[in-house]
């Protein structure tokens, strides 16, 4: 798995690059977690995502929780069908601020 | 996706097993694709049991090959099988929970043994997979202290909880009411669409064999009667099978000689 | 009837021999269960499967901490009893006041292991052997295995250890408990003072003899654990089944801890 960050305006754009599962997942957590602690809004971008299994949705509801913690918004893009339906089973498709395109998390952040 | 599909994800050849001097499986051949769900039937003393075992790479078998995910378990290393398991999930028909442990600690037991995950992951893994089998809440509690077909569910989450290529259900539907059962046949058929499982279960209950089904395997003392999809089965000629289906007990003529030996033990 | 005769001899010899392969059957698993064990012991790590320092912990726990009031108060009494039984015997010869020497040497070379390791054995080794009962009943074991957690790894491992440290450690509880019960009743009996007692076994005893009583204390932890732990796996059928396996499991153990000092008593003082 790859992680490419990039700083926008007013956000953090952090994209993962391949599999997120048991192995690469605490890489995940750690990149998101550090983004927010610098108070940021986050936007994650998991259109290059082939897998992602259960650790790398786990850390996803992590970083939701801290972001509303710190009030700052957070993102998922690009989501894959087989993601989304990692996200459904449990039933979390209707908890995460899901967005169809960065455009369009920009306009909500703003 | 449609791709994958074709390929095979568990491939059982010429299978025999003993118990003792008793022979219980004679000459087993099984293919299951992958994100199928194969049902396993059969009567009592029929072997189902048995089959499943060796699927779980629980006995050793007399001859034969059983592989799993293209590697035959018969003949694989400790680590080989130990990485081979992470990628297996068993739903024992008792929840087999470990009686020592809440309900929590159960489900992450898997994630504890073998990743290295944040604490903090782990704890929502098991949540996530608890609600998943709608007991959000209940990882607090021990096993004792929930009913059996809460335990059965629970035993599901923590099958799941490593996101396993393959998993197998042992009599899911045992002992509970049919609206907790049915909930459990949602759950199997959820998780092949949504995952991509490849599924396994042994059951003699004919009507959530029928439901979730996609091929289903019927076993007789040992033997396979037939491997094949629903329509099929309901609509086989086999006597064996279709008592089998009809619930009828098995009206074999009595070989009179056999009988009376047996019953005189000379 | 000689036949008849024949048929019943031939019977019986060949019960004799079933026993003789099943005992050898039980020794070898005794044997290959303390094989492997060990080797995850020391070579778990490398195969990602540590043994838990945790469950080890709370093992001790269970195994040494808890048993301490019972150790206590039998090995005491014994201490009193030996002390009862060397007077009147002693007195015979005039010689009361060896009865230190006595009870030291009895309680620290054969009766505190003894009596610590029979506890154990009626106390944890049962537990043991009931738990991994119920455990293969209701299929946990075969859970642990599907989850390639090794259950020798996971359940008798961390027992081995933690019974390897706490049986000896009990034991020199129980010198100690035994050792003052025989200064009471000395003191009541025949007026020695509590500090000449102490002073008297000091200069009596030896770190051999305390060390016998370890090494022999050190064996039965191995005896304890491994029946039990064979017992609780090859339980079959239900509730009943555990039961059983209990029962063979303290029988058992006790039996071969007493053969077992025997022999060991023998070559340890040659």
């Amino acid at each position: 798995m790859k992680i490419n960050i990039q700083q926008e305006d007013n956000y953090t754009n952090i994209g993962f690059d391949g599999a997120v599962d048991l192995s690469s997942s605490s890489d995940a957590r750690k990149n998101i977690i550090e983004i927010l602690e610098q108070n940021k809004n986050i936007l994650i971008d998991l259109s290059l995502v082939n897998y992602i299994d259960s650790s790398g949705v786990a850390s996803l509801v992590e970083g939701y929780q801290i972001a509303k913690k710190l009030s700052l918004k957070f993102g998922l893009v690009g989501i894959s069908d087989a993601a989304m339906g990692v996200l459904k089973l449990a039933r979390l498709d209707q908890v995460f601020p899901i967005y169809n395109s960065k455009e369009e998390y920009e306009k909500d952040c703003a | 996706m449609e791709e994958n599909k074709k390929n095979i994800a568990i491939e059982v050849k010429d299978l025999v097993t003993h118990y003792g001097p008793r022979k219980i499986l004679d000459g087993i051949n099984l293919t299951v694709k992958e994100g199928e769900i194969m049902i396993i039937m059969g009567g009592s003393g029929s072997g189902k049991s048995t089959l499943l075992r060796y699927l779980l790479g629980l006995g050793i078998p007399t001859s034969g090959s059983i592989k799993l995910l293209g590697e035959d378990i018969t003949n694989l290393s400790t680590n080989e099988m130990f990485e081979l398991r992470k990628n297996m999930g068993v739903a024992f028909q008792g929840g087999a929970l470990l009686s020592s442990m809440t309900i929590g600690e159960n489900v992450q037991l898997p994630l504890r043994e073998h990743t290295n995950l944040d604490e903090k992951t782990m704890d929502i893994m098991a949540r996530m997979k608890l609600e998943v089998v709608n007991l959000g809440g209940f990882e607090k509690l021990m096993p004792s202290e929930l009913s059996g077909g809460m335990i059965k569910r629970a035993a599901v989450a923590r099958a799941i909880v490593m996101d396993p290529k393959l998993m197998f259900f042992d009599e899911p539907s045992a002992g509970l009411d049919p609206v907790v059962s049915a909930e459990l046949d949602e759950l199997i058929l959820r998780l092949r669409d949504v995952m991509n499982m490849t599924i396994v279960v042994v059951t003699h209950e004919l009507d959530s064999a029928f439901k979730i089904a996609d091929r289903i395997t019927v076993l007789d003392r040992g033997h396979i009667l037939m491997s094949d999809t629903v329509e099929e089965i309901k609509n086989s000629d086999n006597e064996r099978i279709q008592s089998l289906l009809n619930r009828t007990p098995s009206n074999e003529v009595i070989n009179a000689d056999e009988y009376l030996s047996r019953l005189t033990g000379m | 009837m000689p036949e008849y005769i024949a048929h019943r001899f031939l019977n019986v010899v060949e019960k004799i021999g079933i026993s003789t392969v099943k005992f050898i059957e039980a020794v070898g698993y005794y044997f290959a269960l303390l094989i492997e064990s060990v080797a995850w012991i020391i070579a778990g790590s490398f195969y990602k499967q540590p043994v838990r320092i945790p469950s080890i912990f709370s093992q001790m726990m269970t195994i040494g901490i808890a048993a301490c009031p019972i150790v206590f108060i039998l090995s005491f009494s014994i201490g009193v009893m030996l002390a009862i039984q060397m007077i009147y015997n002693l007195k015979t010869f005039g010689a009361e006041s060896q009865v230190v020497v006595g009870v030291a040497l009895s309680v620290t070379r054969e009766f505190a292991p003894l009596i610590t390791g029979i506890l154990i054995a009626g106390r944890t080794g049962s537990a043991l052997a009931a738990k991994l009962g119920t455990m293969q009943v209701n299929q946990e074991i075969d859970a642990l295995r599907v989850m390639g957690i090794n259950p020798i790894r996971y359940l008798v491992s961390p027992a081995l250890l933690a019974m390897l440290i706490m049986v000896p450690a009990l034991t020199f509880f129980s010198d100690i408990a035994g050792l003052l019960g025989g200064a009471l009743y000395t003191g009541i009996e025949i007026g020695l003072s509590f500090s000449a007692y102490i002073d008297r076994t000091m200069a009596a005893l030896m770190v051999g003899d305390v060390m016998q009583g370890l090494f022999k204390s050190l064996v039965f932890a191995l005896i304890i654990t491994l029946v039990g732990a064979s017992s609780g796996f090859s339980v079959t059928g239900g509730a009943e089944g555990v039961g059983k396996a209990t029962t063979r499991s303290v029988v058992l153990s006790i039996s071969f801890i007493v053969i077992a000092d025997m022999i060991f008593t023998y070559f340890l003082n040659r």
